[in-house]
């Protein structure tokens, strides 16, 4: 084959190639072998990875939020300690760092071969310099400075901030993260962890064959993170975070006050009142036995409290506190007997705790039995028995949070506690979020040091670590009430007007059809609830002619009644009973009254398939939508939620996955959206939302995303990257509505008919300048067995004419937005206003939507 | 040709030959893979234990492997080149799609190289299939060549090898490419290229991988590895660095090596990826001169028998095939152990047979059992009696 040849030559050719690494390895191996070996004994080269300190955190400016401080650390690489000298060292270890020398050899013992183990931080100057002075004593032992972050405002932007921990396996993914690294778990930490982190550094060490150092062989410098300056104001935080606080602690003092108020009218007579302070007087003994049993005999069943060593006849003092607690039975009360929403409550195998409240419930925990990978405690509450596992919610106010094999943690809740105010102060020229807080609230720095289980679970329970800023998804109640004042203005769609002769201001005396669906019914119309069904025309509607400027008064009676054909009616009613007399959409939304939205509700909803009309079922909800509702803002932290708007499609979609957060059957019907234009039935938006649509309106229809960081700098501070403002989108509004809406909110807050008049009554001279809107959610719900409490609103502006500050404030189950949370917001502005100085103490408003 | 004999006798003694494997190679390929079991065992386990898993895990895994390449090996010696050849158009086209389609988000991502691809529990490297599948596509293209090689023909296997070659370089993999380039200049001489055309091709070719330099299309991190180690002391402590440990480590092995689990710079971790592109670092201090030189005959042997079975294949496609599988192993003995006492830029080309890594293996199995069994299937001539042993 004429091939052959051809093939010999690529033998040689791969021969040539095989003989060439012969050649290569005879040199290195045997007769250069010596050199390397001496090359090598040399060559022993450590590697030790030096960590990039985190970029630093600064509010707008330029406060310092989150640092980086550097803490020394005695750090022993357990590869350049020979075994024979473990010992040794360990001894002169202990000694030098006053540790027991058995704890140092025990994890040196531990430790792998090659692994480098911190023995000591937070190492003072003079330390580590004796250290490295005697370097030749301690073998294999550096100093190396360990970056340790530091948060110098305690509790201050926590949410805001996030906190850092150890990678996740979500994290791990990361092309960059190691299992030793430190990332961001949540707020700005999280979001912006790339730009912190930096860039890991390393120094090569040479060592000789005995592995001592001989000489730094070259250093790759880490590189620190860049630095973040936030939009914060931290004064304008601090102050937001301060009157939350206290906001809260208000609301909690109202709800006591109003069972107070309950129970001296129905259970108002002295013996009562004695009775239940008796039972005060012996719990608090009860306590004390208990207590007493349990620190003598630790361990021993001390369930054998002796009741009758409480004399009767003790001089009876009125414990108000215990009092309070009682009125409903076994809820967790603290020290001051202020309601609290959750607690923590902790018991071990056989011995007991009293839950507070006064009709004492006692706790005990009988047995926790293993069942495969279950653990199952077996709980006495009062002599009731139950068997609960892990997250069970049992006895009304409890939830299991762990079962470990002698303890159950439990959380103890009252649900109609008020639980936890939220605020966000807007930039409403720009996005930029001034200040965002959500109280209670935590130290990111604990995390530093590293929390306890309990501490965890403590703040756990009752979410501090959530900052639902963003993340808290609310009914907006009256505050809502804007999207529909808008909408009036610019489409022109007002009320009907309804003679007045055929009303009377009082209950229950305006008379429409109800807002059914459309007849046929495509959703299965024969289903429907009877209060569903589609009413017998009333003669009113058709022949009513609307009212055809912003400026028309409409009579508001109150409520408003619903015909059924097969008679049965049902009222809507106006938070104020008897009605706010004629208003025009300008006081409609000064005093908050629900009829005149109502009407724009149901002149949609009636004319949604009047060609002729309006002619488009969403309109409402695009009008809402536009003002950025129901998706995320895109703010530059994580866990954002979307909140909703609801619609037909929507509605038909829960149903058919069966979600349980609507009726199982019959169509969406006219009262769904006259629900949601007061902000109520299905539609939730966050904090955030609310304030950024708020600001999109007063700033004449620029829908900004909102944004807390403002840019990048580097350690230098030269500006490396910006997180530029950015509009979502423009909305077409004429001039004369923004300014309508702007004067109305100054109205609110200043006007005779203002459902914050109260609220800012001690504000002070520059009142004039600042506006707002109230908000009440009294929770509708569509399944009857979710109880839920009022959420309280305010959204406040200044200078409300050229608004540059949108305070949103919600306090959750807080009662009425012009009592609570119209006060809280008074604070944040008054401050704005005139200064820190400037600022009043918190007192209550009136009871107001 | 001389096969006008009784064609009764020839069946005859061709199934006589089956029965007949080369045991030479057989010996070879065992003693490799053998040893580079163990090689993975020295390097891999002292690190294993210090993590605290089972020292072993590294060994079980490779010894599946090798199951599996076994396998592999044996089926595809039992099989007739001829049943393959009609399939060789769909092999190669296959292997272009998964090449794209790795480089696509199905494809996944290990230090900065989109190499693996993930088709359900089983992962691979499409590269390592393409090298297969390229022989393939070669030899029979050149196998129906004419004599001399038309013009147009050399295009047509440059174009060829080109697409694989490119989607291989976007991954980036240039070992592999260079790989390709290799087989390919092989392969066309073998078919019988003229020496215009051989001296057109390498011309070619440098003027592609200068151009390539010029478009800037090969990254920086390329280049510098692929310079560094001209200059031993340009820079010790990045690219330098495995190279130089490794080195070092062969070196220290001097003529008897240091004995198993001896090797102080393989085992503490001073060389890095010691149980895959490095291992031949292992063999080197452990087993000294003697050892290394015992690897370098074992596939010295192999390369021959490899080649020998081409020289009595009973057609092209057949010899191309076995010149194509020979080249491809001997390319990348010379360019790993080159790597590893520094006579070659770090690529990442893996040592046949005693690399860690499962789809190298099967690769490599499946490539050594098409040139077994065009050696099984040769035609007894005269001349195949004095090339046999």
């Amino acid at each position: 084959m004429t091939s052959t040849w051809r093939l010999a030559g690529v033998g040689l050719v791969l021969a040539v190639m095989l003989g060439v690494l012969g050649l290569r390895l005879w040199t290195i191996q045997v007769t250069e072998t010596d050199t390397y070996t001496a090359v090598a004994a040399q060559n022993l080269i450590r590697v030790v990875p030096t960590p990039a300190p985190r970029g630093d955190i600064f509010d707008r400016n330029g406060k310092l939020l989150a640092g980086t401080e550097a803490s020394l650390a005695v750090v022993v690489d357990m590869g350049l300690v020979e075994d024979e000298f473990v010992e040794d060292l360990a001894q002169r270890l202990s000694a030098f760092l006053d540790q027991p020398a058995g704890d140092i050899l025990e994890r040196f013992d531990k430790a792998n071969s090659g692994a480098q183990i911190i023995l000591a931080e937070d190492l003072t100057e003079q330390q580590a310099l004796t250290l490295l002075e005697h370097r030749e004593d301690f073998p294999g032992v550096a100093v190396i400075p360990q970056p340790v972050r530091e948060y110098p405002g305690g509790e201050l932007a926590a949410q805001v901030l996030g906190y850092i921990g150890k990678p996740s396996e979500a994290d791990l993914e990361r092309p960059d993260v190691k299992g030793t690294d430190v990332v961001g778990k949540a707020g700005i930490e999280r979001s912006y962890d790339d730009v912190l982190r930096g860039t890991e550094g390393v120094i090569k060490y040479q060592v000789d064959a005995s592995r001592s150092v001989l000489q730094q062989l070259g250093e790759k410098q880490s590189t620190p993170g860049n630095n973040l300056i936030l939009t914060i104001d931290s004064g304008i935080q601090g102050q937001l975070q301060e009157s939350l606080e206290a906001g809260l602690g208000l609301a909690r003092d109202l709800e006591m006050a109003e069972r107070r108020k309950a129970l001296e009218s129905e259970n108002g007579d002295i013996r009562t009142r004695l009775f239940l302070a008796l039972e005060a007087k012996q719990l608090e003994a009860k306590r004390a036995a208990i207590e007493a049993a349990a620190a003598e005999a630790s361990g021993e069943d001390v369930t054998a409290t002796d009741e009758d060593s409480v004399d009767p006849d003790t001089v009876i003092e009125i414990d108000e506190g215990k009092v309070l607690g009682s009125l409903y039975p076994g809820l967790p009360i603290d020290n001051d007997g202020v309601c609290v929403p959750v607690q923590r409550v902790e018991v071990g195998v056989g011995s007991r705790t009293l839950l507070s409240g006064i009709n004492e419930r006692t706790m005990r925990l009988e047995a926790v039995v293993q069942d495969r990978s279950q653990r199952i405690a077996v709980v006495d509450i009062d002599g009731e028995q139950f068997e609960v596992e892990d997250g069970n919610s049992f006895a009304t106010t409890l939830r299991v949070i762990a079962i470990t094999d002698d303890a159950i943690v439990v959380s103890h809740s009252d649900k109609w506690c008020p639980v936890r105010a939220v605020g966000v102060v807007e930039d409403p020229t720009d996005g930029s979020i001034i200040a965002m807080a959500s109280y209670p609230s935590f130290d990111p720095t604990s995390f530093v040091s590293g929390l306890t289980q309990a501490e965890w679970e403590s703040l756990g329970t009752i979410n501090a670590f959530t900052n639902f800023a963003i993340q808290g998804q609310y009914a907006p109640a009256s505050t809502f009430k804007v999207v529909s004042y808008v909408l009036a203005m610019e489409e022109g769609i007002y009320p009907l007007d309804r003679p007045i002769d055929d009303r009377i201001l009082g209950d229950e005396n305006t008379t429409t059809t109800l807002p059914g669906d459309e007849t046929g019914g495509e959703d299965g119309a024969s289903e429907e609830e009877p209060e569903e069904e589609p009413a017998q025309p009333v003669p009113s509607d058709s022949e009513l002619k609307p009212l055809t400027s912003d400026t028309d008064e409409y009579l508001c009676t109150g409520s408003l009644r619903f015909e059924f054909n097969d008679g049965s009616s049902q009222v809507y009613r106006d938070w104020k009973r008897n009605g706010h007399g004629p208003l025009d959409l300008h006081g409609a939304l000064q005093a908050s009254c629900d009829l005149y939205f109502w009407e724009i509700s149901l002149r949609i909803w009636n004319e949604r398939s009047d060609e002729s009309g309006i002619n488009n079922e969403d309109l409402w909800q695009e009008w809402a939508r536009s003002f950025g509702f129901g998706t995320e803002t895109g703010i530059d932290l994580p866990f954002e939620k979307p909140g909703l708007i609801p619609d037909r499609q929507w509605f038909r979609e829960e149903q058919r996955k069966d979600t349980g957060r609507v009726r199982p059957t019959g169509p969406w019907v006219g009262g769904d959206l006259m629900n949601a234009v007061v902000g109520q039935g299905a539609v939730l938006v966050t904090p955030l939302q609310l304030g950024n649509g708020f600001s999109a309106m007063l700033n004449g229809g620029t829908l900004w995303r909102p944004r807390v960081v403002a840019e990048m700098v580097d350690q230098e501070g030269n500006v490396v990257d910006e997180n530029p403002k950015s509009i979502i989108q423009t909305i077409d509004m004429e001039p004369g509505t923004v300014d309508a809406l702007r004067r109305d909110f100054q109205q609110v807050v200043n006007g005779p008919i203002g459902t914050a008049r109260s609220a800012f009554a001690g504000f002070g001279p520059q009142v004039w300048s600042v506006g707002g809107k109230t908000g009440t959610a009294e929770i509708i719900k569509a399944v009857e067995d979710v109880q839920e409490v009022d959420t309280a609103w305010f959204v406040g502006v200044t200078p409300v004419l050229s608004p540059e500050y949108v305070v949103t404030v919600v306090i959750e189950r807080g009662g009425s937005g012009g009592k609570v949370a119209a006060p809280v917001a008074r604070q944040v502005l008054q401050h704005i206003v005139n200064g820190e100085g400037a600022v009043t103490s918190l007192e209550a408003g009136e009871d107001m939507d | 040709m001389a096969v006008t004999t009784d064609g009764s006798q020839i069946s005859l003694l061709r199934r006589d030959r089956q029965l007949r494997p080369d045991w030479l190679l057989l010996i070879s390929y065992a003693a490799l893979s053998a040893l580079g079991l163990l090689m993975i065992y020295t390097a891999s386990a002292p690190r294993l234990e210090a993590l605290g898993v089972s020292p072993t895990r590294e060994l079980e895994q490779q010894a599946a492997f090798l199951l599996i390449g076994f396998m592999a090996f044996g089926v595809v010696s039992l099989i007739k080149l001829a049943t393959i050849r009609p399939w060789v158009s769909a092999i190669y086209l296959g292997s272009i799609v998964t090449l794209v389609l790795v480089l696509s988000p199905l494809g996944s991502s290990v230090k900065g190289a989109q190499r693996w691809m993930q088709l359900g529990p089983i992962r691979f490297q499409p590269s390592e299939i393409a090298k297969l599948a390229v022989i393939l596509a070669l030899a029979a293209l050149l196998a129906a060549a004419a004599r001399p090689m038309r013009w147009d023909r050399v295009a047509r296997a440059v174009a060829l090898v080109a697409l694989p070659a490119v989607l291989i370089f976007l991954q980036p993999d240039l070992g592999t490419m260079l790989t390709f380039g290799f087989i390919a200049g092989i392969m066309v001489f073998v078919a019988g290229a003229t020496w215009r055309q051989m001296a057109a091709l390498v011309v070619a070719g440098l003027i592609g991988t200068v151009a390539l330099f010029q478009v800037g299309a090969i990254k920086e991190y390329q280049i510098t590895r692929l310079t560094a180690f001209l200059d031993p002391v340009s820079d010790v402590l990045n690219t330098q660095y495995n190279q130089y440990q490794s080195q070092i480590a062969i070196g220290t092995g001097g003529l008897f090596g240091k004995g198993l689990f001896n090797g102080t710079q393989t085992n503490l971790r001073f060389v890095p990826e010691q149980s895959s592109d490095f291992i031949f670092t292992a063999v080197g201090e452990q087993l000294g001169f003697v050892g290394s030189l015992l690897v370098l005959v074992l596939f010295g042997v192999l390369i021959w028998r490899v080649l020998v079975s081409a020289a009595n294949a009973s057609d092209r496609f057949g010899q191309l095939v076995s010149t194509g599988v020979a080249a491809l192993l001997a390319f990348h003995v010379f360019v790993n152990v080159g790597m590893t006492v520094r006579l070659m830029p770090v690529t990442g080309l893996p040592l046949p047979f005693m690399s860690s890594g499962g789809t190298v293996f099967v690769m490599m199995s499946v490539a050594l059992g098409l040139a077994h069994s065009t050696w099984m299937r040769r035609p007894t001539l005269p001349i195949e009696r004095s090339a046999a042993p």
